[in-house]
């Protein structure tokens, strides 16, 4: 079987960086998996999960996606994108819009230009809508405007939407920064069971570890741009993840050091 | 230094001397006249009562005219302006493109609503068409410029969120962009049509339509009685109209 997720020797630089984001990336990720990537902040989890995503380009390497390879400069082909779903971690609803709205939005790309410019909506395609709000336990804010809600119900409103799109593989980037501990559990455990009773494969990123185990089956920890360690959830052992931490202070310039005495 | 800013302060003085000077030589001010003007505007102000109140239904048929120009000069600055607003919004325009209709918009904007209406009674004749060319044209320099700032300032996010969920060009524009825009182009239009109305209510002075036209007429054929009427008319309309804006920025703010 081909994998869902397989990425060799990836190197990128954001446009006016210095130093490079990712370097020397690789990963394979195996259908059904629940992968988190651990790091402090700047260890290039967001920029990874975008390159996955198709919206950075200028990257070398080779990575592929859903059995397709990526093109380092140019986004995939409309039909693809639909596949991969991307929980954002701003939301990136559109906030004067209905809840319902906003999830609908996740079929879009499933639409031909028409139905999808007029909204017109098929009975499945409602179908979808509701049974992600459901899962998602926003079943009853359905006509509610996304600028009423609070940050964790407009959490749920961005996970529902990416269900809808009914993707293969789910990408979250730091999807419970914003709550407290309590409910960034749930809104972890939300997603993992969400996406293994539609048989997705689910990539997250995190830094914080002790939430991220509980539902992860795989841990890759990440330091400024590279892959620290990969391995199964029950092998991973604190000092490898206090290790990440260690030393890496949370502004740049200190981290570009550290890279530049390595 | 300190001699040096004494004068500068002397030169500036003298300058605003002369130019005050300057303004009283050349025109025809002259205490004598400003006196016995006193009298005459007494006279002038009385002829004027009591106001003609057989006017009605001039002052109801122009007010009807002044609405009906507002209302079709802005839809046809809408017309224009949407497109002029897309090419001159940064997001969906290239620099060059955006940098020169911007700079044309501008233009537009700097010439006054009487003078396009007064060219457009000479290309046209007199009538309310010159009025709603005038109020159209004059419109589009605010209106395509507040259409570009409100694309401008839509939120990057969803737009880009749906992009990645592989929606197309149209489905977002339709689905995140404009649910973002029609709130402020709703707002910008309305009070774009206030001004527009108000505006039309003295257009008719130079032949272009309207109540304003009446005051022209009746002034010209020194009917200041009815004059005085039309006039009260229009000092209530605008009135209204401020009661209206006031309201609008209540609704809106
Ligand atoms: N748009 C950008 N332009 C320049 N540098 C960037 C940009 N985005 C991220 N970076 C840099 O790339 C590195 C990785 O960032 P990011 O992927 O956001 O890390 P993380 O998500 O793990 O916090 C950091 O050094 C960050 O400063
Ligand atoms: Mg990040």
């Amino acid at each position: 079987m081909t994998r869902v997720v397989d990425i060799d020797d990836l190197d990128f630089a954001h446009a006016g960086a210095d130093l490079p984001a990712l370097e020397g990336v690789g990963l394979g990720v195996e259908a059904g998996e629940a992968v988190v990537l651990l790091g402090p902040s700047g260890a290039g989890k967001t920029t990874l999960l975008a390159i996955l995503d198709g919206r950075l380009h200028g990257w070398t390497g080779r990575v592929s996606v859903l059995g397709r390879p990526l093109s380092p400069d140019a986004p995939p082909p409309a039909a693809a994108r639909p596949d991969i779903g991307f929980i954002f971690q701003e939301f990136a609803l559109v906030e004067r819009s209905s809840v319902l709205r906003n999830v609908l939005n996740g079929r879009l790309g499933r639409m031909s230009t028409f139905a999808a410019l007029l909204g017109r909506h098929s009975v499945h395609d409602l179908d979808v809508a509701h049974q992600a709000m459901a899962d998602c336990g926003i079943g009853e804010l359905t006509h509610r405007r996304v600028d009423s809600l609070s940050g964790g119900q407009r959490q749920r409103v961005a996970i529902a939407r990416c269900l809808a799109q009914e993707p293969r593989l789910i990408l979250a980037d730091e999807p419970v920064s914003n709550l407290d501990p309590a409910r960034a559990g749930e809104i972890l455990t939300l997603i993992t069971r969400a996406a293994a009773k539609r048989g997705a494969t689910t990539i997250f990123s995190s830094h914080q570890p002790e939430l991220a185990l509980r539902v992860a089956s795989r841990v890759v920890g990440m330091t400024v741009g590279r892959i620290a360690f990969d391995h199964p959830v029950g092998d991973v052992s604190e000092q490898e993840i206090a290790a990440l931490y260690r030393n890496v202070a949370q502004d740049w310039p200190i981290e570009a050091e550290l890279r530049l005495v390595q | 230094m300190k001699r040096s800013g004494g004068w500068a302060g002397f030169l500036t003085g003298a300058v605003f001397a002369a130019i005050v000077l300057w303004s009283f030589a050349t025109s025809d001010m002259e205490l004598s006249r400003l006196l016995s003007a006193g009298p005459r505007i007494v006279e002038f102000l009385s002829r004027m009562m009591p106001p003609d109140p057989t006017v009605v239904t001039e002052i109801v048929d122009g007010t009807a005219e002044t609405l009906r120009i507002a209302i079709l000069g802005t839809l046809g600055a809408v017309i224009l302006s949407v497109p002029l607003g897309l090419a001159a919004s940064e997001t969906m325009a290239p620099p060059v493109i955006h940098r020169s209709v911007r700079t044309l918009l501008a233009l537009i904007r700097a010439i006054p609503l009487l003078l396009v209406a007064m060219l457009m009674v000479g290309a046209v004749g007199l009538g309310p068409m010159p009025g709603i060319i005038a109020v159209a044209f004059h419109a589009t320099g605010m209106l395509g410029k507040f259409y570009a700032e409100a694309i401008d300032g839509v939120t990057r996010a969803p737009i880009e969120a749906l992009e990645s969920a592989g929606a197309g060009r149209l489905a977002r524009l339709r689905h995140a962009i404009w649910p973002q825009m029609a709130p402020v182009v709703a707002r910008d239009t309305i009070f774009r049509f206030e001004l527009n109305l108000r505006e039309s209510l003295i257009l008719g002075i130079v032949g272009a339509g309207g109540i304003g036209f009446y005051i022209q007429t009746y002034v010209r054929s020194f009917q200041y009685d009815k004059a005085a009427s039309v006039t009260l008319a229009v000092i209530l309309l605008v009135i209204a109209i401020e009661g209206m804006n006031v309201a609008l920025r209540r609704h809106f703010s």
